[in-house]
């Protein structure tokens, strides 16, 4: 019975997450649900708690309130080792040290995997090697991490959480630094990954973005989710204007997604 | 790789020459075959054995210990505090350590006995003044709220240690030989009492490398592998701590150790991966006191100088060339 439940739960849940940093309440009562093979991108206006939401189910930021499950399990129960083989978390911009190769830094991703002062088997010299091809980053996998571009950095990020070989990856706005071309790259990347079977869940500021490679996208708004569904049935220009306080609208055609804004107009209460 | 393996050879040779002629050189000198015959327990038994057993043999054991134990300190505080200027200086263990043996020469010079206790003593005491505060209370653990944790506890016991020698100058002189720092030949004893805090923090700072390897690319990258940051940093300051309060202990105040051969063995292997660069230290530190010390006491034989200033002469230019070269 309890393997059944197990089975049939959601690889995340969380109900109700509430979030005090240094005694200010950061998320005021969070839901997010993550299915299997899905991406769901969380948006919402600068401070609504995107961030905090996705450390706070990831285990890096502590809660005081509501209820987080990895495939049913309480994340309270779950030491680090058991978290890192069922998320792996790429930040925003990580470390980038001195002297250390991208092949190095994906290698340092697989290191859950390790017992203390084991070397790498063959196994996890392949899910390594197989981390760096799907992230698209063999081909400057011997350059240190300090030359990079913000894309292939970006890309070296993503590699590390892959060789961790979780179930679910978990991106904090991985392409609010980097140009359009660059972001036009990670985006097809995680979709192609979520394609592969990857389940993904994205902290994005870019609206139509999200819109382009999202199967559901989670509105936050002040430390509570508004809203969750189809990218283009939860941003419409209602919502833009009550979260957001824009005049804007989102368009899709063929593919391809738009956000058309009345960037020098104030919003009209709908 | 191949840059990385050159460098463990370079080291290891330097280490091997380092040993054989701290064994062998000093007020008299010992043929090498001799030295070789005493290690391999063929000794003529005449009075050279004598020295290279009971006097040489334990002082090499020491600076070989001392050195690499510094320099794994610094080596993995500069990695967990992820700061260049991070040496046992900055956890307090110099400061405390200075202060008990300077307590122990200047308040019961009777005792002096208990210097090496007073020293590992009083740097263990630092170190855990700085752990509390810099692991209580908002952002805990964090690599600001350590390093100032360290500096002030580094002025308590600084300005302690001042004071002491300010009320008492005419016994300052004697604290001179350990503020410098330098070994002794003492034989074992010293060795004695003080190995397991040495034992303790080898294998501490072993089980560190690879958390700090992914401490290195961030903390998140950190957690999201299952590690807590600041748990990682408080071991790597608690091995640190050890090994540095331990070293005081047997060679005085020896701080540019710590702090210059994690930077020259991460400069000339290229790269700042622990798992080079830890024992990559502690081959390199080992070597340097080796050579250094036995430089302080055979360039004015019989007379011997603190072993201090002279890593800081053979330290400095190599690290100098090294920085100018680097990006």
């Amino acid at each position: 019975m309890e393997a059944a439940t197990q089975l049939a739960a959601p690889p995340l849940e969380g109900r109700g997450v509430e979030v005090e940093i240094g005694g200010v309440p950061i998320l005021r009562g969070a839901d997010l649900r993550l299915d299997h093979g899905r991406l769901v991108a969380i948006v919402g206006p600068n401070g609504a708690g995107k961030s905090t939401l996705v450390r706070a189910v990831s285990g890096l930021q502590g809660t005081c309130g509501g209820a987080v499950h990895w495939s049913g399990r309480e994340i309270g129960e779950m030491r680090g080792r058991d978290l890192a083989r069922v998320r792996a978390f790429v930040p925003q911009r990580m470390s980038v040290p001195a002297g250390v190769s991208v092949r190095e830094a994906v290698t340092i991703g697989r290191s859950s995997h390790l017992r203390p002062l084991r070397r790498l088997t063959g196994t996890d010299r392949d899910a390594i090697g197989g981390a760096m091809e799907r992230a698209g980053v063999t081909r400057f996998a011997e350059r240190a991490l300090t030359t990079l571009s913000g894309g292939e950095l970006q890309r070296v990020q993503i590699a590390i959480g892959l060789a961790q070989e979780a179930p679910v990856l978990i991106a904090d706005e991985p392409t609010s630094q980097l140009d359009l071309g660059a972001t036009v790259g990670v985006a097809t990347l995680l979709r192609q990954l979520v394609d592969d079977g990857l389940t993904v869940l994205l902290v994005v500021h870019d609206l139509a973005l999200a819109a382009a490679v999202a199967d559901t996208a989670v509105v936050v708004s002040a430390g509570r989710t508004v809203a969750t569904g189809r990218p283009a049935e939860v941003l419409d220009p209602a919502r833009l204007a009550e979260v957001w306080g824009a005049d804007a609208r989102l368009t899709e055609h063929d593919g391809r997604t738009a956000l058309h804004v009345a960037w020098l107009e104030q919003p009209k209460k709908h | 790789m191949a840059r990385r393996t050159l460098v463990f050879a370079a080291l290891l040779a330097a280490l091997a020459a380092a040993v054989v002629a701290s064994l062998a050189l000093g007020a008299v000198k010992v043929p090498f075959s001799e030295v070789i015959d005493v290690l391999l327990g063929n000794g003529s038994g005449g009075p050279e054995q004598q020295i290279v057993e009971t006097l040489r043999l334990p002082r090499t054991v020491e600076a070989l210990v001392v050195g690499a134990a510094l320099g794994i300190a610094g080596a993995i505080l500069q990695g967990a505090l992820a700061n260049p200027l991070a040496s046992p200086d900055v956890i307090g263990v110099t400061g405390g350590a200075g202060f008990g043996a300077i307590l122990i020469i200047i308040a019961f010079p009777g005792s002096i006995a208990l210097l090496p206790v007073g020293a590992l003593f009083f740097g263990l005491l630092a170190a855990a003044l700085v752990f509390a505060f810099a692991w209580s209370g908002a952002n805990r653990g964090s690599v600001g709220k350590v390093i100032l944790a360290g500096i002030a506890v580094l002025s308590l016991f600084t300005a302690a240690t001042t004071g002491l020698l300010a009320a008492y100058p005419e016994r300052a002189p004697s604290a001179i030989f350990f503020i410098a720092g330098g070994l002794t030949s003492s034989g074992w004893d010293e060795m004695q009492t003080i190995w397991p805090y040495f034992a303790a923090g080898f294998a501490c700072a072993l089980l560190l490398i690879r958390p700090l390897d992914r401490l290195a690319l961030g903390d998140d990258v950190a957690a999201s592998l299952g590690s807590r940051p600041h748990l990682i940093r408080l071991g790597a300051a608690v091995s640190a701590a050890l090994l540095a309060a331990a070293s005081a202990a047997i060679a005085g105040l020896l701080g540019f150790l710590g702090l210059v051969v994690p930077h020259v063995v991460r400069m000339a292997g290229g790269t700042s991966s622990h798992t080079f660069v830890v024992p990559a230290s502690a081959i390199g530190g080992a070597a340097l006191l080796a050579a250094g010390d036995t430089l302080a006491r055979t360039l004015r034989a019989p007379i011997e100088m603190p072993v201090g200033p002279f890593m800081v002469v053979l330290g400095v230019p190599l690290f100098l060339w090294l920085l100018r070269k680097a990006v």
